[in-house]
């Protein structure tokens, strides 16, 4: 097995602190080593006060999003000598408050996500051939977003303006409206034809190339507004 | 929608500038925003400027007929070839935000890029050579 | 199956509704409308006309034709609709305050009704000039 040093540039800032700098670790990676296993690592055997959010290391909790190389990615699944580059850049994701280091405040992306009201879980469309275990009515799975924040990160309307309900919320708002299952879509149809809403998406589409989770929030925003397109025409001819 | 928790952060301020044309690491549609925002700001500039010119009609045949001669400089043209490429790119990739901002074909958005860009890649060179040529 | 999240208060959330999607489609349908009439207007002018731009004559004469004359009104009415609406669309994204962004909105219709005006008084103009 092949291993390398790899300098690692990380985003330092405590608050209250000095103001943020970039400090340089050095990590010895093996073609295994991911970015979250390195910073474990530094932590770990080099400074102890670096503070790094993650739980499962799979990709499907969505907690250890971070800006690696310049890039919205998840740090468990992101392989160091993948990179190719000899110094790997680690940024806390952008858009949100960082509170320490690679930490940012997801209060603000909770707040948008959970006013969209989507529930978590939908019923599944992978096991249609399967006969449904007893006491079960169908298969369910989880909704596909991961609530990781990195489109917010990656939103370049979400870094000019700290009103806009962004891509993540507006995915969620979309899942309403597109299987309500009871809900009532109409408010959040409302909410969203704002111009804090989905008229405010410029179109950039880095949202969907951010989403480890195939949510591709850019083109539910598109959806949003398709509704919205035909509801204002249907208005607009008194239908 | 001041009932929203702002995503303001005191350590890292909001760049609208950077946010909108820094490209570096990002996809084809970020750099398709930043030059359509780009070409915008300049073909708004342009429009009032072309306003203004035509006044100059209002001086009759001289006034008209020497800015005629002017615009016939090889910087003028130019100027034009730059302009024209404005015109085109912001026509192509305008048509693409329209449909794809409806809802009209918005999964295939990057197909429609390549395809209306491309279309507006090859008008814009042969109207070059034809500002040049002609 | 109900929410397992807190949504806030319908009634509040749908007071959030404001003309911004109606003017984005606005802008929108301008832009497609622009695409037709400016390519027609880059031909007409530049592409067709020997030299690349008309003489003082050749204009009158270009303008006379009535037709022309509402397509170039048509033209300056569309052109300076989505070119102001885009430039409120980027003062947008700069977050001005509300009472600013007041003022922006006014400012724009000014200078839109302006550049309107003008645009429809200097086309009269060449039409007069032409039938002298």
């Amino acid at each position: 097995m092949t291993e390398r040093d790899i300098e690692f540039k990380v985003f330092r800032y405590k608050q209250g602190g000095a103001a943020p700098a970039h400090q340089t670790f050095t990590v010895r990676c093996d073609e295994n080593t991911t970015v979250l296993v390195a910073l474990q690592d530094i932590r770990r055997d080099q400074d102890g006060t670096l503070i790094l959010r993650h739980s499962c290391h799979h990709a499907s909790c969505g907690t250890c999003g971070m800006r690696i190389n310049g890039r919205e990615e998840l740090a468990c699944v992101v392989k160091v000598f993948e990179l190719g580059t000899p110094t790997v850049v680690v940024e806390p994701m952008r858009n949100m408050p960082v509170i320490s280091d690679l930490v940012v405040d997801m209060e603000p992306f909770y707040d948008r996500f959970n006013a969209a009201g989507m529930p978590f879980i939908r019923e599944s469309e992978y096991l249609e051939e399967a006969e449904v275990a007893e006491g079960l009515e169908t298969y369910m799975r989880c909704e596909n977003c991961i609530e990781c924040n990195l489109c917010v990160s990656a939103c370049p309307i979400m870094g000019t303006d700290p009103t806009y309900i962004g891509p993540a919320a507006l995915a969620a708002t979309w899942r309403v409206v597109e299987e309500p299952r009871g809900l009532d879509s109409r408010p959040l149809l409302d909410w969203v034809d704002s111009q804090n809403g989905c008229w405010r998406c410029h179109v950039a589409y880095e949202c969907n190339e951010a989403c480890p989770s195939g949510v591709l929030p850019g083109d539910k925003i598109m959806s949003l507004r398709r509704e919205l397109t035909k509801r204002k025409f249907r208005r607009l001819f008194g239908r | 929608m001041d009932n929203i928790q702002p995503t303001t952060d005191p350590v890292r301020p909001k760049a609208p500038l950077r946010s909108w044309f820094d490209v570096r690491g990002r996809s084809l549609s970020t750099l398709a925003f930043a030059l359509n925002r780009l070409t915008a700001i300049g073909l708004t500039i342009y429009l009032f400027l072309h306003l203004a010119v035509l006044s100059l009609l209002l001086r009759g045949p001289e006034g008209w007929d020497q800015f005629v001669a002017l615009a016939k400089n090889p910087a003028f043209l130019l100027l034009d070839v730059v302009l024209l490429f404005g015109v085109v790119y912001h026509m192509a990739n305008g048509i693409r935000v329209a449909l794809v901002g409806m809802g009209v074909a918005h999964t295939r958005q990057k197909s429609l890029f390549y395809v209306l860009v491309g279309i507006a890649l090859v008008a814009f060179v042969v109207g070059a050579v034809l500002i040049f040529v002609e | 199956m109900q929410s397992s999240m807190s949504r806030r208060s319908l009634e509040e959330m749908a007071t959030r509704r404001d003309r911004s999607g109606s003017l984005w489609l606005v802008q929108a349908f301008s832009g497609l409308l622009l695409v037709l009439i400016l390519g027609a207007h880059m031909i007409a002018h530049h592409f067709i006309v020997e030299g690349g731009l008309r003489d003082y004559q050749q204009v009158l004469d270009y303008v006379a034709n009535p037709f022309v004359f509402i397509i170039e009104i048509v033209f300056v009415i569309t052109a300076t609709a989505h070119a102001l609406l885009g430039a409120r669309a980027i003062v947008l994204d700069l977050r001005p305050s509300a009472a600013t962004m007041r003022v922006v909105n006014w400012v724009l219709v000014a200078v839109g009704a302006v550049a309107i005006g003008y645009g429809l008084w200097l086309a009269v103009a060449l039409q007069r000039a032409a039938g002298a």
